[in-house]
């Protein structure tokens, strides 16, 4: 069954599909959680799927459902940053060897190196390869659900691989 | 943490027994207080004592629709098939309120109210009943 004819039936009210919907979504909202706060985070897990049982009625174009889950998600995470840093847009990493770095990020990497990588990362950057890489999503979805036009999401992919490539380096790892 | 466990944690908003009660206990709050304002503005010459007694009931039958609506809007959602029973129930809200008023008064004030109430539950009707049918027709056979 599509997810967009899991979403109506969720919508009509009926209580399996939701359960569907839950097994199906589960690990990816979790993997998201787990990526963007590097830490797994069951409170906000569960604050996520409690915001999309009480807006998913509201839900205009059941189609549209993964960057819809992508937004409540990232709201409830940009929550949590909020809270566990004074200003969420600082990182630990040196802009400048990100700079001297340049190429962009080849296909096939270690997806638990990355993982590692990923939460060296300032949180902006970190979401939008998370979104854009790890979850699939197309540049238009990952800007809806990060509120900016495409442009900027583009922009911050660019500068996100090279801010990566620059910790994986870092770290060791060989192109 | 597995899907079980949160559904286990979802297991309030996606009770339909909750979600309904929720409607019931806003629709009565709002019939019970309609009712008496009803029977406080036909009565003349009540004591203080018991128009404050009505103020107060009325104060209590609006908290609880207030209680209600905040309940279903925000805390448990309705869903497509919650929305069709919630607006029947409304329907025998509207009856109750109906046959309370006319037995308190019959006048044509109050026959406006109770026709114009009962328009707007058959609408409510409808458009829930509308809505349901609109997401059944986008589900594939």
């Amino acid at each position: 069954m599509s997810d967009e004819s899991l979403v109506v039936r969720c919508q009509l009210g009926e209580r399996e599909a939701f359960a569907e919907l839950v097994r199906v979504w589960h690990g990816t909202v979790e993997r998201y959680v787990r990526r963007m706060l590097s830490r797994a985070d069951d409170d906000v897990v569960q604050e996520i799927w409690l915001a999309v049982v009480r807006q998913l009625p509201r839900l205009r174009q059941p189609g549209l459902f993964a960057p819809w889950l992508f937004a409540i998600a990232r709201r409830a995470v940009m929550n949590q940053l909020r809270q566990s840093y004074a200003s969420p847009d600082t990182g630990p990493l040196d802009e400048s060897a990100a700079e001297a770095a340049g190429d962009p990020l080849p296909d096939l990497l270690d997806r638990e190196l990355i993982d590692g990588a990923l939460s060296a990362l300032p949180p902006r950057d970190r979401e939008v390869l998370i979104l854009f890489y790890l979850s699939d999503l197309p540049l238009e979805a990952c800007a809806q659900i990060c509120a900016v036009p495409v442009g900027t999401v583009k922009s911050r992919l660019h500068r996100a691989r090279r801010l990566l490539r620059a910790e994986l380096l870092r770290k060791g790892y060989e192109a | 943490m597995t899907p079980e466990d949160v559904l286990k944690g979802l297991t309030g908003p996606l009770s339909l027994r909750r979600r309904l009660f929720y409607v019931a206990v806003g629709l009565a709050g709002l019939t019970g207080s309609a009712l008496i304002a009803l029977l406080w503005a036909t009565e003349a010459a009540l004591p203080a004592r018991t128009q404050i007694a009505f103020a107060v009931l009325i104060v209590i039958g609006i908290a609880w629709a207030g209680f209600g609506g905040w309940a279903v809007t925000r805390r448990v959602p309705l869903f497509a098939r919650d929305r069709v029973v919630a607006a029947w129930l409304g329907m025998v809200a509207w009856l109750l309120f109906a046959a309370g008023a006319l037995a308190i008064q019959r006048s044509p004030g109050v026959a406006v109210v109770v026709v114009l109430l009962g328009t707007i539950g058959a609408i409510n009707v409808g458009f829930a009943r509308r809505a349901r049918a609109t997401l059944r027709q986008s589900l594939p056979d």
